[in-house]
């Protein structure tokens, strides 16, 4: 079994940035026949609004995982997009230029709709970058300012057709936001977020189709043996089980 | 061999959750390696009182010895003694569990001495639910939050003498609960992190640790694997697969 973690954060809290650490984390990963793991950085580390330098140090040390191991993590660049297209723009040159990311990580800065995501969008667009949306239902959480909902990322995903978005936390985005997710063919779900609720992903492979969903598991917030078993206790297929854990992410990632 | 101190049988409104008669849940637990459950019903949690939902789970386990019935009592009902007497003469059963958060009532209720009491004199062992879900996707119209860890802490200092399962506790707050009080073991459902069981053994002894998978509301296979792949020697896999369970409930 070959799998891509699509959303993991080796470094957590300051934990999980030195070489030892990423070892670990590396041999932890084999260990569960992960081949390769997107790392989305330390990105609440300074809060919900990191500087132009903090977005700079996160970014630094996902650069320096990829050094540490060039085979095993790929980088997506976390940013604040409330900090202008200036910054943004900048950013993301120096993540891809100098250091090969493939993605652009959004948490909580701001909501998907917000007019400073056209900016983050043109730059995806322009270097052909996946958008990582964090995404959790504010049914209950009351927080949609700057924390968006499935419908605020799926908003976006139909705004900018030609940039794939991944819509994080399948379980915290919930049945309506699998619904949400619906008829964007540029829109992925990921299957991380809390606990490996039952049933859920067997309805997002029913509503969207395997190919729009790929393995994630929020490492070190959640537990590698649960988020696997999740989609291996899931009603599916081989062939929806291996397009979820390996092909979806490997397609998408260009890998 | 793994005993699953946290299932249920029955209804869940909120999701599309396969329904099983106790048959197809011994064969669905045995399918993931669980040999043994104790099981509530979940009607048990939304009825005005619990006792039609638990006798319905004693009849849907009698003839399934290894689901081990596990009834709700609601203390803050005027007939608990009379619920508990009945659940104790209508089948053999090892605990009941109390849910305060579903049925309205804290911890610091003053009908839970007497009741502390009566489950202790019938050598029952009494499980504290503390939560069934993730409050954050919860049904928009409830409002039922988890047990304040802060509640459950006084609980337990109120009754010293008594050594109770808790379920559903998050790893912080088990972690918390450990660093003060020794009269309780808990179930890992709602415990997770990167190495959970690694990192919790070393906040709270694995002879207090149970498995517990939330069924159905949980996945069972990722809950199983949580215990099953953790890295941890085989013996401690053993206490808090099976044996904590089996010492705990009289098994």
């Amino acid at each position: 079994m070959r799998i891509i973690d699509a959303h993991t954060h080796p470094v957590f809290m300051h934990d999980g940035a030195t070489p030892a650490a990423a070892r670990r984390l590396v041999a932890h990963g084999r260990a569960h026949g992960i081949v390769k793991m997107v790392a989305l950085g330390d990105v609440l580390v300074h809060g919900r609004l990191p500087s132009a330098a903090q977005c700079r140090r996160i970014n630094d040390e996902t650069a320096q995982l990829k050094r540490w191991h060039p085979d095993y993590f790929i980088g997506f660049c976390c940013l604040n997009p409330t900090l202008g297209a200036r910054a943004v723009e900048r950013e993301v040159e120096r993540c891809v230029t100098q250091h090969g990311f493939r993605g652009i990580k959004l948490e909580i800065s701001n909501n998907a709709r917000d007019a400073c995501m056209g900016a983050v969008m043109a730059a995806a667009r322009r270097w052909n970058l996946i958008v990582l949306q964090h995404t959790w239902s504010q049914t209950n959480i009351h927080q949609r300012r700057f924390h968006s909902d499935p419908a605020d990322t799926a908003w976006l995903a139909r705004r900018h057709p030609d940039v794939s978005v991944i819509m994080a936390h399948l379980t915290g985005c919930g049945y309506r936001g699998v619904l949400e997710a619906k008829g964007l063919p540029n829109l992925f779900v990921d299957t991380s977020g809390a606990f490996p609720e039952a049933e859920i992903l067997d309805f997002a492979v029913q509503e969207l189709g395997a190919e729009r969903i790929l393995y994630g598991s929020d490492l070190p917030i959640r537990e590698t043996s649960v988020t696997v078993g999740r989609v291996l206790g899931a009603h599916l297929t081989a062939a929806q089980r291996h397009l979820i854990l390996h092909d979806n992410a490997a397609k998408l990632f260009r890998l | 061999m793994l005993i699953d101190a946290n299932v249920a049988l029955g209804p869940w409104p909120f999701a599309p959750l396969p329904e099983r008669t106790a048959p197809q849940l011994v064969a669905y637990l045995k399918s993931h390696g669980v040999n043994r459950a104790l099981v509530s019903h979940l009607g048990a949690i939304f009825l005005p009182e619990p006792m039609p939902a638990n006798r319905a789970l004693f009849a849907a386990v009698r003839r399934t010895p290894t689901l081990l019935p596990v009834p709700v009592i609601n203390p803050a009902l005027a007939t608990w003694r009379e619920h508990l007497a009945a659940c104790i003469a209508a089948a053999p059963i090892r605990a009941v569990k109390i849910i305060p958060a579903y049925h309205n009532y804290s911890l610091r209720l003053p009908a839970l001495a007497p009741f502390v009491a009566a489950v202790n004199a019938a050598g029952l062992r009494l499980i504290v639910a503390t939560r069934l879900e993730d409050e954050r996707h919860r049904y928009h119209a409830l409002a039922v939050k988890g047990l304040p860890v802060a509640q459950l802490a006084a609980f337990l200092a109120r009754f010293p003498a008594t050594h109770f399962v808790c379920s559903g506790l998050y790893k912080p707050e088990i972690e918390t609960l450990a660093a003060t009080h020794e009269n309780f073991s808990a179930d890992i459902a709602f415990a997770e992190w990167l190495n959970t069981l690694a990192l919790l053994t070393q906040k709270i002894p694995a002879r207090r640790l149970l498995l517990g998978t939330n069924t159905p509301l949980f996945d069972t296979r990722a809950q199983v694997d949580k215990l099953r792949l953790a890295r941890l020697p085989a013996k401690t896999l053993a206490l808090i697969g099976s044996a904590n369970a089996a010492r705990l409930f009289g098994l």
